[in-house]
């Protein structure tokens, strides 16, 4: 993959996309119905938004038709799919070279955080179709570690989360803690990757805090939100001892974004994606219109790779916007959170 | 501006995400710090962990704690300043507020009363007690933290804790976000008096954090309507606190003329924000001079701010007014009205409004409408017959019967849904410090253990 500026690197991609020797059955018919032709209309990343929103066709679509014809049978494709929340989960295709690429952008940032090498990792983040735990393998392994892991199924716990059977995710969670308490006791962990309500409910055990305390030079956290407060209070009051840096993604970014190092601790969590591949803006919901920097808005991503092209899909989230690194393209976001509604209030009886 | 910090086992603690807490005029008048989950979790471990003080030196506490509530300034501000922002942010007249401050500083003076009268006649309160030594009953705590959802209808609800506190529990508050202001102050002069920082803390969450201070302590106690009590039926370790939905009843034989007076207090009285407050009126005969009355004097109750020293009307945002205007014209449909047929809302013109009594006459006991409690005085005046028995009257915190009937009154006693009756010419806002006000929470909270020493 090449880079030079943005308006190259897009003109590029769309070649890639939408060439008949090159692209996805899925983009070549998908491109009849669109009332712009990607290869002279896109010229740069502000075009990107003539492109539909096309997420929700993955829930469906056969993931055969996304491999791009120019891999031919070199693809080394891998499955993975959205958490799933609403209904039949999404897929996308990560061919292997894209895969590969993600997990080196990821231990470089990590490296830039002073993440130890040569260390083993526990990652307790969900397995099985979820991306998040196959790059924890690799990225462990790429960086001279093992992997303990353990199976974690977050759509069973949102189910039974959405059902009020609290006791039941507990119970679930409870037997998740005690595979990471095994490890955590009888190996040398020396990174800890895992979502932030795993982390605060190992927060709960003082046991398995004082090991992490004991053992784990740094913690990653991804796969949900962080809110301002709780990241403090992991990072000043219960893990004192371990490094925390948070990613921010999802399998329709194929990939994740990561903390920038080297903030202060009163300073937000900004999360910089690995552009020019994914590149997020961060725009006011009414008008599409970019929100300037500092404000908040809709987090839009954009992934474009030889692996995908996944553009212009709106996330739940919103997000402050922040200006990328030098040289960077898109924005980068901070205080990432998930869309709050604040309705009217209404009448409810009695005085309380 | 005032900036209200969470209370915690640690100390004061200021989060980044910051509520705002603005006035009737939607002036910012404070911002209130929300512990996260996590934070939440630590601070009910630490109160678990801490030890409860000696029952003297709880007594003590309290009663230090309550002479600095109502004479001394407490985290920068004075009596007068404290009463004055809670009518001005929740609209209940300052004359209200008042009151209540000294209601709650002499709760906190007599709260031994309240202990000592919920011990069972036989038991002895230490096992360091002599007669232990041929065996006896221990009163002793079910557990070492109690939760708590406040309300914030009305200052006086915090008393609603202070037994916990005095049984030795250690005490976690999650405020009401409409009034913070004084579980705040009450919470800080608690601590500086002697319950320290690990003995009762100040957790104000929003919404998705709240269940977690009630899974993680041992008993709560949550206030709220019929969903809240709803919701925590079925939790033996939560005491959900729903509508009061007081009532009067008058009986035939009964002379209703003399207690015009005792009637409209009961709807009236503080504001009618109260659970105490009536919400039902039963008459056995014809009800209409009954509503009449009430409604004539109710009509006459003056439209001023709260923070006015003549008001006696709680005051809303005139958005929020107009909401409880059309909720309240809507399920009165079909109902006679005698008072605020034609609207509840006198706006203030500065953002504000009135909420004025009404009164309104219902054809049967078993109208539905007759329980609906809302935030303001607001009576549901109804016929009652022996035929309908006590069946309407179930559900109710106070009951004031206005009868001769001994049989009646025996049926009201023994009726478990009923918290209290008062029989006779008695407002259904009375209270005495040391009588059960839905029953004692010790009931709740302690048993009994034989201890032979």
């Amino acid at each position: 993959m090449v880079e030079h500026t943005g308006g190259e690197f897009v003109r590029e991609m769309m070649r890639w996309h939408f060439s008949p020797e090159t692209g996805s059955p899925f983009w070549l018919k998908r491109a009849e119905t669109l009332d712009f032709d990607p290869l002279t209309d896109v010229r740069d990343f502000d075009d990107l938004g003539l492109f539909p929103n096309v997420v929700d066709e993955l829930r469906d679509v056969g993931v055969r038709g996304l491999i791009p014809r120019g891999y031919g049978d070199e693809h080394g494709a891998a499955v993975y799919e959205s958490g799933g929340t609403t209904g039949q989960p999404k897929r996308v295709m990560y061919a292997a070279e894209w895969h590969r690429r993600s997990v080196e952008w990821f231990s470089e940032r990590l490296d830039s955080h002073g993440v130890p090498r040569n260390v083993d990792w526990l990652s307790a983040v969900p397995s099985g179709p979820h991306n998040v735990g196959a790059m924890a393998a690799d990225a462990a392994m790429t960086r001279g570690g093992l992997n303990f892991s353990i199976d974690l199924d977050p759509r069973w716990v949102k189910k039974l989360l959405a059902q009020g059977r609290t006791d039941m995710a507990d119970a679930y969670t409870d037997h998740l803690l005690e595979q990471i308490g095994y490890i955590l006791a009888s190996q040398d962990v020396g990174v800890l990757f895992a979502t932030p309500p795993m982390l605060e409910r190992l927060a709960q055990h003082d046991d398995l805090v004082e090991l992490v305390n004991r053992k784990v030079r740094a913690i990653i956290w991804g796969g949900t939100h962080l809110d301002a407060d709780t990241r403090d209070l992991l990072r000043d009051e219960v893990f004192g001892s371990a490094k925390l840096v948070g990613g921010y993604g999802g399998t329709m970014m194929l990939g994740t974004s990561v903390e920038r190092p080297g903030l202060g601790d009163d300073e937000p969590c900004v999360f910089d994606s690995f552009a020019p591949y994914t590149t997020f803006r961060v725009i006011d919901p009414d008008t599409g219109q970019v929100v300037p920097y500092g404000e908040r808005g809709q987090i839009v991503v954009h992934h474009m790779s030889r692996s995908a092209l996944l553009v212009n899909n709106i996330e739940r989230d919103y997000a402050t916007r922040i200006a990328p690194v030098d040289g960077g393209f898109g924005d980068s976001v901070a205080d990432v959170a998930p869309v709050a509604s604040f309705g009217d209030t209404t009448v409810i009886e009695g005085v309380y | 501006m005032l900036s209200l910090d969470v209370l915690g086992p640690g100390g004061p603690y200021r989060s980044r995400r910051q509520e705002t807490i603005r006035d009737l005029a939607g002036n910012t008048v404070a911002t209130l710090s929300l512990a996260p989950s996590l934070y939440i979790t630590r601070a009910i471990k630490s109160l678990r962990r801490a030890p409860a003080l000696p029952v003297d030196a709880r007594i003590a506490a309290f009663a230090q704690a309550a002479r600095a509530f109502a004479t001394q300034p407490i985290a920068g501000l004075t009596v007068q300043e404290y009463q004055h922002t809670v009518s001005a942010v929740t609209g209940i007249p300052i004359t209200v507020v008042r009151n209540a401050t000294d209601d709650i500083a002499r709760a906190a003076e007599r709260i031994h009363h309240s202990v000592e009268n919920a011990r069972p006649a036989g038991a002895v309160s230490s096992w360091r007690d002599p007669r232990t030594r041929d065996g006896a009953a221990v009163w002793t705590r079910r557990g070492a933290v109690f939760a708590v959802h406040a309300a914030g209808n009305h200052p006086a609800v915090h008393q609603g804790w202070f037994d916990a506190l005095a049984l030795g529990y250690r005490v976690a508050v999650r405020p009401s976000r409409r009034e913070p202001f004084t579980p705040y102050r009450l919470v800080t002069a608690l601590r500086e008096a002697g319950f320290g920082d690990e003995g009762i803390a100040f957790l104000p969450t929003d919404h998705n954090v709240a269940d977690d201070i009630l899974r993680h302590a041992d008993f709560g106690m949550v206030y709220g309507g019929a969903d809240v009590v709803g919701k925590y039926a079925g939790d033996r370790r939560i005491l959900p606190q729903g509508p009061g939905r007081s009532k009067i009843l008058i009986t035939a034989e009964a002379e209703w003329e003399p207690i015009v007076d005792t009637i409209v207090e009961s709807i009236s009285s503080g504001g009618g924000v109260g659970c105490v407050n009536a919400t039902g009126v039963l008459v056995e005969g014809d009800p209409s001079p009954v509503a009449a009355a009430i409604a004539e004097r109710l009509a006459a109750l003056p439209s001023l701010p709260a923070t006015d020293e003549r008001a006696v009307l709680p005051v809303q945002p005139v958005g929020l007014a107009r909401r409880w205007d059309a909720y309240l014209r809507q399920r009165a449909a079909g109902t006679k009205a005698w008072l605020g047929g034609d609207g509840i809302v006198d706006d203030l013109g500065d953002g504000s409004a009135v909420l004025r009594p009404a009164v309104h006459q219902l054809d049967s006991p078993f109208a539905e409408q007759l329980g609906m409690e809302l935030g303001f005085p607001c009576a549901w005046v109804a016929p009652w017959d022996r035929d309908a028995g006590i069946r309407p009257l179930r559900d109710t915190l106070v009951l004031t019967a206005v009868t001769t009937d001994a049989n009646l009154i025996d049926d009201l006693v023994a009726e478990p849904t009923i918290a209290n009756v008062y029989v006779g010419d008695h407002p259904t806002p009375w209270m005495e410090h040391g009588l059960p006000h839905d029953g004692y929470l010790a009931e709740f909270l302690m048993r009994t253990k034989t201890i032979r020493c």
